[in-house]
């Protein structure tokens, strides 16, 4: 299922863990984890409210995007009323760097690579060496079959909802700890975060993360030459290239439709 | 008496066509007119966005984009080349076309959920791409415009022509264009939906596989709806230009967006009336709720979430439900048409 709240979701972690920091005046690593949880109770929430009542039922992909779109707004609209519309400056965050030759390397900038590739490495051997994450492949292919094997579905959905809420509310902090909270502050991120999955091909872990990194230092290449402004419309253009030329994404395999 | 759903649509087109000529002699408020007008623009997207999303079953979420290009079209062709705006309208309804079927051949290859992603970014980018250019292309007296107009947009490009004719009283004038308008969009989709294109589009939507296999070509058909519904969306972004005489960036605004799409759900995915009602029931409740404008965002967030959960058939679909839920089977079953529809 997509899930247009997501980018709320960044937003929450982001502002979670900097009101655990300021207000409550707890360390950093705690504060991750509270932000974490907030996340997965979020995503258990969507689950609850939206797509518990709606699964079985007729056009759930369709429900479950606009669903979500409303969610995602309701959630930014209480940050922007409980935080205010000002930027704000992530807490959390490391000082200092080191020097590797000419180039400084911020602390921060590794602690975000590092937790990344973690994070992906977990999640990528949790889908595939798991049940869980057979149970979870298996829902994505054909929910109907899955159920008929007897995969707890409903159970799966909030597992995943509360997964990558908790995820989510991770990356928040990361992507704000550079560039600073705001309410909206999730929607690029998660627009970006799509179409890397669609050039990659859906449900594909490992792709997705080698996409991603080609799209950033494409898109770095291209601010470089050609100015900040173009370098979004450039590289869509691009990927647009791509889909005509490859539909089901670079490393998806076409898609064999059974009636 | 009146048997065919087709007949029957026209019939309730025209009846409320002839009411609504009938306001402006009963209450010349220019709140009301004016306040009516921007409800015949917002009708008119929705009902057309309705054939792609609905009727069609395609997920895109460039309508407004669409919407945006008619306008900005509009803005350029008598700004620059000082066309008259009917006749920019009529043009920029047609350049809305033409880029609504790139946008289609690029998109309609992906499916489902993933056609809406790709279409926003597409919104997205035009936004960005309008609003950071800052090259000079003209420099009138007011200063430096770029060719898109920049984060300003384009005024004083020429209006209807109302005002010469009625005076003060010019906004009558395009209350009944925008009343035209929404009648013309509204016969269309009737057209569309009953004839022999909606029962494709419904087919394509249904089951595809089975559509497929009876030799129905998904990018034609589906290019054909684009193309089609981007027509009257263009001229509706044209006629929302000529009647606030002012084109911006805020035509990309992901906040319209939600409010139009709300607008579609909350009135009932893929029926003939629901966009109408929709859009009258939110542009009511949006007007009541300025009041407390920093609830908006919560309660259209609300509304949409709600109704696709509560009301999966929107609000014109709810007599249907309820006919359903106690057993009965409902007297006059509203689709499928017969096959040789008479349109």
């Amino acid at each position: 299922m997509l899930n247009m709240a997501q980018g709320g979701l960044l937003a929450l972690g982001g502002y979670i863990a900097m009101w655990a920091m300021q207000a409550m005046g707890w360390p950093a690593p705690l504060a991750a984890l509270a932000a974490m949880a907030a996340g997965a109770i979020a995503g258990g929430l969507i689950f609850v409210a939206a797509a518990r009542p709606m699964l079985g039922g007729e056009g759930f992909e369709t429900r479950i995007f606009i669903a979500t779109i409303g969610i995602g707004l309701m959630l930014e609209s209480a940050i922007l009323k409980t935080f205010g519309p000002q930027p704000q400056a992530q807490s959390l965050k490391l000082e200092g760097g080191i020097m590797l030759g000419q180039v400084n390397l911020p602390w921060q900038n590794v602690l975000i690579f590092v937790t990344a590739l973690l994070m992906l490495v977990l999640v990528a051997g949790m889908l595939n060496r798991s049940r869980l994450g057979r149970a979870i492949r298996a829902t994505s292919m054909n929910r109907d079959a899955a159920q008929l094997m007897g995969v707890p579905i409903r159970r799966i959905y909030l597992t995943i909802l509360m997964l990558s809420g908790a995820l989510a509310a991770l990356s928040g902090i990361m992507i704000s700890s550079m560039s600073g909270l705001l309410p909206n502050m999730g929607a690029d991120p998660m627009l970006k975060a799509f179409i890397i999955c669609v050039v990659a091909g859906l449900g594909n872990v490992p792709g997705a993360a080698l996409t991603a990194f080609a799209i950033g230092m494409l898109e770095a290449v291209i601010q470089y030459i050609f100015g900040v402004q173009y370098a979004f419309a450039i590289l869509l253009c691009l990927v647009i290239a791509v889909l005509i030329w490859r539909p089901q994404g670079v490393f998806g395999h076409k898609e064999v439709v059974r009636l | 008496m009146i048997r065919s759903p087709v007949r029957r649509d026209v019939v309730i087109a025209l009846v409320l066509f002839l009411l609504m000529l009938a306001v402006p002699l009963l209450t010349g408020t220019r709140y009301v007119l004016t306040q009516l007008t921007v409800f015949f623009i917002w009708a008119v997207v929705a009902s057309q966005w309705n054939l792609v999303l609905g009727v069609a079953g395609i997920f895109s979420l460039a309508q407004m984009a669409l919407f945006a290009v008619g306008a900005y079209a509009t803005a350029m062709l008598a700004y620059y080349i000082g066309l008259m705006l009917p006749a920019a309208m009529l043009l920029a309804a047609l350049v809305t076309v033409g880029v609504s079927l790139v946008i289609g051949f690029a998109c309609l290859r992906l499916k489902g959920p993933y056609v809406a992603l790709l279409t926003l970014a597409i919104g997205q980018v035009m936004y960005l791409l309008v609003v950071n250019d800052t090259a000079c292309f003209t420099t009138p007296a007011s200063g430096c415009l770029p060719l898109f107009g920049g984060a300003r947009g384009f005024s004083r490009f020429g209006d209807l022509g109302f005002r010469d004719l009625f005076g003060s009283k010019w906004y009558v004038g395009h209350y009944y264009t925008g009343l035209v308008l929404l009648l013309a969009a509204q016969l269309f989709c009737i057209a569309i939906i009953h004839g022999p294109l909606g029962l494709v589009f419904r087919g394509l939507r249904d089951n595809p596989g089975l559509a497929l296999a009876r030799g129905v070509s998904r990018m034609r058909y589906q290019l054909w709806v684009f193309g089609l519904s981007a027509f009257f969306t263009g001229l509706a972004g044209a006629f929302h230009a000529a009647h606030f005489g002012v084109v911006g960036p805020t035509a990309f605004a992901f906040a319209m967006l939600l409010f139009i799409l709300a607008m579609i759900v909350v009135g009932g995915l893929g029926t003939t009336w629901g966009p109408l009602i929709g859009a009258a029931l939110l542009m009511w409740a949006d007007e009541g709720l300025r009041e407390v404008s920093d609830w908006r965002e919560i309660g259209i967030g609300l509304v949409l979430a709600g109704c696709v959960i509560l009301f999966p058939k929107g609000l014109a679909g709810i007599r249907f439900r309820f006919s359903q839920g106690r057993g009965q089977k409902p007297d006059a079953p509203p689709a499928p048409p017969p096959h040789t529809s008479p349109v």
